[in-house]
């Protein structure tokens, strides 16, 4: 029954080690050094900052056009 | 596996616009296969998931339904239910999902693309071999784990492929900073795993029995929800919801310190699913502290996702995907604060053991990652395919169907779960009365079912439209780039850009 719970903290504390590990990879290699370089990560010139990306289809389903609304 | 993006963040650097615009055309391309055969193989899931869950919420209220087939009594049909909508449906569009949005993070393309495809159809095999087993009578009876051991080998194998292809993408990948979407499905991918295969070892392989067996049970089975489904989910929150919105996520900062503090605490958390059990006190106690300390990244998810969409909420009329993603992630922040609350002994004691806690299981894993997933999909199938929705109507009966459904369905049975348990705390209230409290909001959550299965058939309608086109192409608002938008060439799989 001990060898149980050993093995169910043993993990849990082998979870918290993996996260730990990460995050001092993480610092290491410079991930927390550059926020807005990672928030804009996701964008480029084909998808900018500024390009809406969803909308609901039109009804006869014509081709696309670019939804700026704003 | 080749890449297909310029070295690093390229588009913003000098190398050539060609590849810039091709890149993504060509990940898409790439994960069109395997995705969607996940994603078709959730749908169905989902269906059977809602067939199950309508018999065995109608058993409820009229016991005499269909009460003559004993594979149809409550006891099978429930846990049948609940391992079709989380192994079949929540599972598949999660790893789809997840599949996807690594190939986009990293800008490679999908590896193993055949071995996902088998994969894919081994898992649809355990999941039809796990229910029918249920239904035959050899289910476990340990809940979340009710599939007989053997099928656990099968889904352990296609976690492996499934994890092994996602370790390629992230080590191959062509953008060193790793996005907060990829720290959040890194998690999922390498804890969920080992937590599985963990688990139906201790309690399958007979080293956890009767007391230790439910803390295993609870460690694992909360687990799934806050070492998988929860960062898949934030994941793709974190990246279609500032994609949809051509907007970077308000504070990518405190995006960061959610994940790490999500990692640190949850899988402390499913301990509380004990309390009043005979376990020691600091087990418990261990739990209920992991589930306090979720306040930090719950408040922090919140707080970054209200304040990105701020300025920007006339475009939930104006975007299917964006809909669903936002009804998941408020209903993230309001599931997760209920859940630290009710951790809590005073509050646990009432509401354990009553229908309390089956609503706010169901706001987390419908209202928040169902919703998500419903987003998710909207947004990738047409960048798979190259096709649009094929009709806005029935994306609103879905959305409409899904989102009162579920709101219906929390609302009644907390209400009268709470109700329940305070009734059943007193000692002079007869058991019978406490039955009958509860039939009228047994009935709202036939009702809630149905309308949720509603929006079902419309999604699944939709989808069979994507699968099995009629007629012509579609080309819409949903194809901005890449495959399909007038002016740029198609990308072939395994052609040059």
């Amino acid at each position: 029954m001990n060898v149980v719970y050993l093995l169910i903290w043993g993990s849990v504390i082998v979870f918290g080690a993996t996260a730990v590990y990460g995050l001092l990879w993480a610092i290491r290699t410079g991930q927390m050094q550059d926020f807005s370089r990672g928030a804009l990560s996701i964008f480029d010139e084909e998808e900018p900052v500024g390009l809406i990306t969803d909308a609901f289809p039109r009804r006869n389903g014509s081709e696309a056009r670019s939804e700026d609304e704003r | 596996m080749s890449a297909v993006a310029p070295p690093m963040e390229g588009a913003t650097g000098t190398s050539g616009r060609t590849a810039a615009v091709a890149w993504r055309g060509e990940v898409d391309a790439s994960c069109a296969w395997p995705v969607m055969a996940f994603f078709g193989s959730a749908i169905f899931w989902l269906l059977a998931g809602s067939v199950l869950a309508l018999l065995a919420s109608i058993k409820m209220h009229t016991p005499g339904f269909l009460a003559g087939a004993e594979w149809l009594t409550f006891g099978r049909v429930r846990p049948a239910h609940l391992n079709a909508v989380i192994y079949g449906w929540a599972s598949m569009a999660g790893v789809g999902v997840l599949l996807w949005l690594q190939a986009r993070l990293a800008r490679v393309r999908l590896p193993l693309q055949g071995l996902l495809i088998v994969g894919c159809a081994l898992w649809n095999l355990g999941v039809v071999g796990g229910i029918l087993s249920i239904l035959t009578g050899s289910s476990t009876g340990v809940e979340w784990l009710e599939f007989p051991y053997p099928w656990s080998f099968l889904f352990a194998g296609v976690f492996a492929v499934v994890m092994a292809a996602s370790m390629m993408m992230f080590t191959g990948r062509r953008v060193r900073t790793l996005y907060v979407s990829q720290w959040y499905l890194l998690g999922a991918v390498l804890w969920f795993p080992f937590l599985y295969v963990m688990a139906n070892a201790l309690i399958h392989g007979n080293l956890a029995r009767g007391v230790v067996q439910a803390a295993a049970n609870w460690w694992f089975g909360h687990n799934v929800l806050g070492l998988w489904f929860t960062p898949i989910g934030i994941a793709t929150l974190y990246y279609i919801l500032p994609k949809i919105l051509g907007r970077p996520i308000y504070s990518y900062y405190l995006s960061l310190l959610g994940f790490w503090t999500l990692a640190l605490f949850y899988n402390f958390a499913g301990t509380h699913h004990l309390i009043g059990g005979p376990l020691p006190a600091w087990f418990i106690t261990v739990g209920i502290v992991g589930s306090i300390m979720m306040f930090i990244p719950v408040t922090i998810v919140g707080l970054n996702h209200h304040m990105t969409m701020k300025g920007y909420f006339h475009l939930l009329k104006a975007s299917p995907s964006l809909r669903f993603i936002v009804f998941g992630g408020m209903a993230y922040t309001v599931v997760s604060y209920q859940g630290s609350i009710e951790a809590l002994r005073r509050v646990n004691e009432v509401t354990h053991f009553t229908h309390y806690t089956v609503g706010h299981a169901h706001l987390g894993v419908y209202g928040f990652f169902t919703m998500v997933m419903f987003g998710a999909i909207y947004y990738i199938m047409p960048r798979l395919t190259g096709r649009e929705w094929s009709s806005p109507r029935l994306i609103k009966v879905h959305f409409w169907g899904a989102a009162v459904g579920i709101l219906a369905y929390w609302i009644g049975l907390t209400w009268g779960g709470f109700v329940e348990g305070l009734m059943m705390n007193d000692p002079n209230v007869p058991f019978l009365d406490v039955m009958r409290y509860t039939i009228p909001f047994l009935w709202s959550r036939s009702f809630a079912g149905i309308l949720m299965t509603v929006g079902h058939l419309a999604f699944a309608v939709l989808a069979w439209r994507m699968f099995f086109p009629r007629g012509e192409r579609v080309l819409g608002a949903a194809l901005f780039s890449g495959r399909g938008r007038p002016g740029v060439p198609l990308v072939h799989e395994g052609g040059e850009a």
